[in-house]
């Protein structure tokens, strides 16, 4: 019965849809709006995380981001456990592990899946599961293992810059980041940006989430149905659509208020007078920061022989 | 406009809202016309050399200006960074930028808050740490628009304090902008009134009030010891005080004292002899006492139309709402009050099912009410937000008026109905007119409106009256007394404003680290000044005058008239034929 015409067309009716609308749920269920700050948010603590040099936590990120690059699959694993083992010694609260978690896996996830349905090998090709020709105005002749394979490689090399991004933004003060950039030469105009984006995005968050809140209390229904209600699904998703246009006037003009203040504020504190800026922070040496350049430099500069050696190396073309 | 400030001076600017404080203030700070588009004619001068000139952020090493809303001016993460943002970008050497930080964290009282993260603050800490942020500037001149808009009673007075001491030690001249007058005078050099763009008063505290035409004038809200002073004028020889401890001081001793302790024991005699309750007594089994008499409870009480059964709520490990049973009923206009952080708006917010208790049920008239359905139950309990340009979404009048009805349908028995409201509240022949045109006060009215023309049974105001000035709170406390009037609504405020509070409220509930720690009736609850004080209020200066009289008193008057009226009978002989 399984491998009748009808079976097999619900069958993969299923696998094509079943990820791509697990992902929202799951980011309306464990995440939401408000959980999106937990993104950005710099968590304050004293770990030795936190005490290092914020100009080698800048370089973090990229230097991980060009292994991904040049290092094949086997080798990109270890790159990607190692980006992992931070992250035990930062000891995030479980809501941001959380929020993490989903943020992340999420869009792994779905790249994992897009690739397994679209990414086709030369021929023959195994199919872990064929689609019917009902199903092919869909452009998918059905999941493949060497998709699947392909999908989970491309989502680890960015899962590393993500996961070693994020490290970096929850452990580091906004001003810690400034003064990096300033020390690398940036103007001081470029970590003001990035300082007022990271401050206020969580702002922005909670004020969509307020005005969100005054839409319902104005009487508009935003209720979400439960899973097992499929025909009031089409109608939330016109409801939140239609939502949308109508919270866009206040968030823009309580925005645009905001950002007009923001930048009366930075006058009046002085910023733009010197070309160049002071700083309170000192940073000296430790030995942590020493053995943390050591192994960035040994990372990068191995995976450089490496790949002049051919071993380990993508092979692009 | 003519303005002179000295070093060391504190001066209080006020007058009526959309008078021209804050574009002073701006102007004063070089923010006029570069960064706000105007025409500025005329020279502001700082030691006699021109400050118009100048770039924004050149003048800002002379004048510190604090902006309104503390939100939107904390600009880093950190406190300790947020502070040292100013000098930084001066560019000066790292021991001055430490050093500049160290005095201003210490000066504002949030040394021991440096590695806080900004979010995690309360307004009042903000608010110091927007102010720590402009000190470390050193200006020569700080401005502060509104401080003390955001702050609870005793945090006000900390941040006044902090400003004096400023003033008084190193030299710095303050102007502080305000509408909550009585609480600056007692710290001031200097009072300014403005009206329409002009100085109609200066001159310093003393005397201030001896002309009360301006001040009525232009609505600004005379304190309630220089109105008693006016209506005892044989009682004050020294002139109206400008404080409680100096109302306290000329009255102690005095035949008003006399009649104030004669009227207690005659009233406290006449209870026992009644058989009716003492001054306060605590909820059986549970202490710290909580509940003043006069409430209904008991068998015979009414069913409560909201009610909180030992809710808690908390956010991480910290218990927002701690184990709170209330019960709201109908008529009541109860005042939620409490410091910043106390639980208050989450309290309220759970009526409508924003937030979800860990434990504990709410409900609306017996119904329960379910976390996260607000549209369900904002049609039976109206929340007005403090943000009320957050609740407007149409581009009309009518249109914001008639929201609710495309997705709710009309109710068939609403509080207001739309020609009704738009009547009641002034907006004939604004029909078309977008909420955007109206002043701020209209949008509140507007969005109060809207609410309104539902079918609420409650109506939840949190924070209606921050940055009104005494004219406009009057006008909006008149508004709801008139609502009330009409539709015998019942209202829960959420404020800080005591004076609100003591005029109109039937119900006072205090809250304190998420619990219930005194409820009762203003007049009872406000004669607890020590108990209100340890949880972050300062009550209103007239229970504050009869507490300190009288030590532990019952219950307080909370009007002038009615005060007078007390005491009035027992004034001595020589006094009533002068």
């Amino acid at each position: 019965m399984l491998h009748s015409l009808v079976a097999r067309t619900v069958i993969s009716y299923m696998l094509v849809f079943t990820v791509p609308m697990l992902l929202p749920l799951a980011f309306f269920k464990l995440v939401g709006l408000g959980g999106l700050r937990e993104l950005v948010t710099y968590e304050a603590k004293d770990t030795p995380l936190h005490r290092l040099d914020p100009r080698l936590k800048v370089l973090y990120p990229v230097a991980m981001g060009i292994l991904s690059i040049l290092l094949t699959w086997s080798f990109m694993l270890i790159v990607f456990g190692l980006t992992l083992l931070p992250w035990f010694w930062l000891r995030p609260s479980r809501q941001r592990i959380r929020v993490l978690l989903v943020m992340v896996i999420g869009p792994a996830l779905g790249g994992f899946w897009d690739q397994g349905l679209y990414y086709l090998p030369k021929p023959p090709i195994h199919f872990l599961y064929q689609f019917p020709w009902t199903i092919s105005w869909m452009g998918s002749p059905g999941i493949t293992t060497y998709g699947m394979v392909f999908g989970l490689e491309q989502s680890a090399r960015v899962l590393v810059v993500v996961s070693t991004s994020m490290l970096i933004l929850v452990s580091t003060d906004v001003g810690d980041f400034t003064w990096a950039f300033e020390r690398f030469g940036a103007p001081p105009a470029m970590g003001f940006a990035l300082t007022a984006a990271l401050r206020f995005l969580p702002e922005m968050i909670s004020r969509t989430t307020l005005v969100l809140r005054a839409v319902e209390l104005r009487g508009y229904d935003l209720s979400r149905p439960r899973w097992y209600q499929v025909g009031r699904w089409l109608d939330y998703v016109r409801r939140a659509g239609r939502c949308v246009v109508l919270v866009t006037v206040p968030l823009l003009v309580g925005t645009l208020r905001g950002t007009t203040t923001m930048a009366m504020v930075a006058d009046a504190r002085g910023f733009g007078v010197n070309r160049k800026r002071g700083s309170l922070r000192v940073h000296k040496l430790t030995p942590v920061d020493i053995v943390g350049y050591a192994v960035l430099v040994v990372l990068v500069g191995g995976a450089l022989v490496l790949h002049h050696y051919r071993i380990g190396a993508r092979v692009y073309g | 406009m003519e303005l002179a400030v000295s070093p060391g001076e504190l001066v209080l600017i006020t007058g009526a809202s959309g008078c021209g404080k804050s574009t002073l203030a701006l102007a004063l700070a070089g923010l006029i016309p570069s960064r706000v588009h105007g025409e500025l004619r005329g020279r502001v001068l700082f030691d006699g050399e021109p400050l118009s000139g100048l770039s924004p952020h050149e003048a800002s090493q002379f004048v510190g200006l604090v902006f309104q809303n503390p939100n939107l001016q904390l600009i880093n993460m950190t406190v300790q960074s947020e502070v040292a943002f100013g000098p930084e970008n001066l560019a000066l050497p790292q021991a001055e930028i430490a050093a500049r930080v160290e005095w201003a964290l210490d000066v504002t009282g949030m040394a021991g808050l440096r590695t806080a993260t900004v979010a995690t603050l309360s307004g009042g800490q903000k608010q110091r740490t927007a102010i720590a942020a402009t000190l470390a500037m050193r200006p020569r001149l700080l401005v502060l628009d509104e401080p003390l808009s955001d702050l609870d009673p005793v945090g006000a007075q900390e941040v006044l304090g902090t400003l004096r001491r400023l003033a008084a030690d190193e030299g710095t001249g303050v102007i502080v902008i305000e509408h909550r007058v009585d609480e600056v005078v007692p710290w001031a050099d200097r009072i300014v009134l403005m009206d329409d763009g002009r100085i109609i008063l200066d001159r310093p505290p003393r005397g201030v009030w001896d002309d009360v035409g301006p001040w009525i004038a232009t609505g600004v809200g005379i304190p309630d010891v220089v109105r008693l002073a006016q209506a005892l004028p044989d009682t004050f020889p020294a002139g109206a005080p400008l404080s409680v401890e100096e109302a306290i001081d000329a009255l102690r001793g005095g035949w008003f004292e006399a009649a104030l302790v004669g009227r207690q024991a005659r009233r406290r005699s006449t209870r026992y002899d009644d058989g009716s309750a003492g001054s306060a007594y605590g909820r059986p089994g549970r202490e710290p006492p909580q509940e003043v008499t006069d409430l209904p409870s008991g068998p015979n009480a009414s069913p409560p139309v909201l009610s909180w059964q030992d809710v808690t709520v908390s956010f991480g490990g910290t218990r927002a709402v701690d184990d709170v049973s209330l019960a709201i009923r109908d008529d009541e206009w109860v005042a939620l009050i409490g410091a910043n952080g106390s639980g208050k708006s989450t309290l309220v917010g759970l009526s409508v099912g924003i937030g979800s208790p860990a434990s504990g049920q709410v409900a609306f008239r017996g119904g329960p009410i379910k976390p996260g359905r607000i549209f369900e139950h904002a049609a039976h309990v109206a929340l007005l937000l403090q943000a009320a340009d957050e609740m407007l979404f149409a581009t009309h009048v009518l249109a914001e008026l008639e929201f609710g009805f495309k997705f709710r349908g009309k109710p068939k028995d609403p509080v207001l109905d739309v020609p009704g409201a738009i009547e009641f509240f002034g907006f004939g022949g604004l029909q078309e007119a977008s909420p955007w045109e109206l002043s701020q006060g209209g949008r509140q009215r507007l969005a109060l409106a809207a609410l309104l023309v539902g079918a609420p049974g409650v109506l939840v105001l949190d924070e209606p009256t921050t940055g009104q000035d005494a004219d406009h709170l009057r006008a909006f406390l008149s508004l709801l007394d008139r609502i009330r009037e009409r539709t015998g609504l019942t209202v829960i405020t959420v404020t800080h404003d005591m004076r609100a509070v003591a005029s109109r409220a039937s119900r006072v509930v205090l809250l304190g680290d998420g619990e219930v720690k005194l409820d009762g009736p203003p007049s009872r609850v406000f004669a607890r000044t020590a108990e209100l004080a340890r949880w972050g209020i300062l009550a209103p200066p007239l229970a504050r005058l009869q507490s300190a009289l009288l030590g532990a008193p019952d219950e307080v008057l909370l009007s002038v008239r009615a005060l007078v009226d007390a005491v009035l009978p027992y004034r001595p002989a020589t006094l009533q034929a002068r």
